[in-house]
């Protein structure tokens, strides 16, 4: 039961509302000067509307579209979160795997840094022309663009260990298991979210980019055939939409690792 | 399981030698030396920087494989790593994702122990080291001192008939120094396990040891065993009585002598 003197949620509500306005006023005073500049800017060297739009016509123009717009953001979103988490689930044993096997090591890792290096954007005409249009290239090319950074700092996770809590886990006669379980797997999750982070920013880049190649449905489709239409308003709302998909999934990945390593240093300073 | 209290350990050094590397690459890191430790004493290894004093503790613990010699803990040849001895290392191994209580917790877990049957023993130690009303904190919120006491907390919470110390004060100031060092010394009085301490302070060893082994600089060698004869407890005073002083004076000339003072 909650006591007397607790607060209601609503005003525990206000209360981290408050909170969050005292300290990000400024980027928000920012983000409105933006928006007020272009739009005067817009107006007074009087650029046409299919050149750049000003920012009051692309939201009244893209609400009569807003049916389309969210079901492409689920069509990308969709593509986005199941090419993520294929990576996610295949990237990371994989890692654990390398860290700890000479062999793989000497044969897979060489062969993963290589191929970090090629654009892995450049095969996607190629699945496209395997696949067809639907959601499968798709999810390949998130799948691809994610998997790399996400094995490679698995790798340096798993493999990081410091000397002095390896030698701890020794001493105290810990089989492997309960070693990683207790003490390598917590510590290697700080290094395991620069991969999450880094690829969920990436991830909707390779959705998009699959989409101007070939598909029938989705924002980057969208875009790519509203711009050809001289429709640059509704090009910024697919734009928009692209913008908080990112942000949402990247923000989903920042929440779990803040619920997760809370006390990660890193975590902390963001705190 | 419940806890348990083990007997203190003897250890016995035969010409242990450390080469690491080989070839061209080759560095000699300590010995060949000979040392024996009687269960219940407290032996220092004093020695410079890099002289491999480190570099023993860890054979001894059966971390670091020797290259020659044999190394006995209770007569049973070490030969992999030793689960019976409490460690502290050079470095912390305070876990952040883990409170102080969890810490120490660590230990017993990784051993496959109860936990709730250590509860009390690990109330009694935390308070032993002054950590009382901080047991729910994580490392991170206390200093660097209130961390080394947690550690040490976490290293003999199994209660090891041995414990092997790698310079656990090496990086705080000299005020808490001197807190840990007493509540180390009370420790030691108390429960009498075999000590194997490292460090580079000359008056930190005089101060807590029954012996002092002084080791060349690199390749270290066991070159002086120096018995310690003052009264125990050992406080700050002790380090005004002459028996204190010629011994600092006897230490310093032998590394003098090294060229390292």
């Amino acid at each position: 039961m909650a006591m007397a003197s607790s607060e209601s949620p609503a005003a525990a509500g206000v209360r981290w509302l408050m909170r969050w306005f005292s300290r990000s006023w400024l980027f928000l005073v920012f983000f409105a000067a933006f928006f007020i500049s272009w739009e005067l800017l817009v107006d007074w060297l009087e650029v046409p509307r299919y050149i750049l739009p000003k920012p009051s016509t692309i939201v009244i123009k893209s609400s009569a579209d807003l049916d389309r717009l969210v079901y492409y953001t689920w069509v990308t979103g969709t593509e986005t979160v199941l090419g993520y988490a294929a990576a996610i689930v295949l990237a990371v044993p994989l890692g654990l795997a390398i860290a700890f096997s000479r062999f793989l090591r000497q044969t897979i890792y060489p062969f993963f840094v290589s191929i970090e290096m090629t654009p892995k954007i450049a095969f996607a005409p190629l699945f496209i022309s395997w696949l067809g249009f639907g959601l499968l290239p798709k999810v390949i090319i998130v799948f691809l663009v994610c998997f790399f950074p996400i094995v490679l700092n698995a790798i340096l996770a798993f493999g990081s260990l410091s000397e002095e809590l390896t030698r701890f886990c020794r001493a105290t006669g810990a089989g492997a298991w309960r070693s990683f379980v207790k003490v390598r797997l917590p510590a290697a999750m700080p290094q395991c979210f620069v991969g999450f982070k880094y690829a969920a920013i990436n991830a909707t880049v390779g959705a998009t980019i699959a989409e101007f190649i070939g598909s029938d449905q989705g924002l980057g489709f969208y875009i790519q055939i509203v711009t050809g239409n001289m429709r640059p308003d509704l090009a910024f709302a697919g734009i928009f939409f692209l913008t908080v998909l990112g942000l949402a999934i990247f923000g989903l990945v920042t929440l779990t690792e803040r619920l997760l390593i809370p006390w990660h240093i890193s975590v902390r300073r963001a705190a | 399981m419940s806890p348990t209290t083990a007997t203190s350990a003897s250890i016995e050094i035969r010409a242990v030698r450390k080469l690491f590397g080989s070839g061209a690459g080759e560095v000699h890191a300590f010995g060949p030396s000979d040392l024996r430790i009687a269960p219940g004493e407290f032996v220092s290894l004093l020695g410079p920087s890099g002289c491999g004093k480190s570099t023993l503790m860890l054979m001894i613990a059966g971390l670091l494989e020797r290259t020659d010699g044999e190394i006995f803990v209770n007569r049973d040849i070490v030969d992999a790593p030793r689960t019976d001895v409490g460690i502290m290392f050079q470095d912390s191994t305070l876990v952040p994702w883990r409170s102080v209580r969890g810490n120490v917790e660590l230990q017993l877990e990784l051993r496959g122990l109860d936990t709730a049957a250590y509860r009390d023993r690990i109330d009694d130690l935390l308070h032993s080291v002054h950590l009382d009303g901080f047991e729910d904190r994580s490392p991170y919120e206390l200093s660097g001192g209130m961390q080394q006491r947690a550690a040490l907390c976490q290293a003999i919470v199994h209660e090891p008939g041995t414990l092997l110390l790698d310079e656990p004060l090496g990086k705080l100031d000299a005020m808490t120094r001197e807190r840990i060092r007493a509540d180390l010394q009370d420790l030691w009085m108390r429960r009498r396990p075999t000590v194997v301490f490292v460090t580079h302070s000359i008056e930190e060893a005089i101060q807590l040891s029954t012996r002092i082994c002084v080791i060349t600089p690199r390749p270290g060698r066991i070159d002086h065993v120096i018995d310690v004869d003052l009264p125990w407890p050992r406080g700050l005073e002790v380090r005004r009585s002459d028996a204190f002083v010629s011994c600092l004076a006897r230490i310093q000339e032998i590394f003098h002598g090294y060229g390292v003072l």
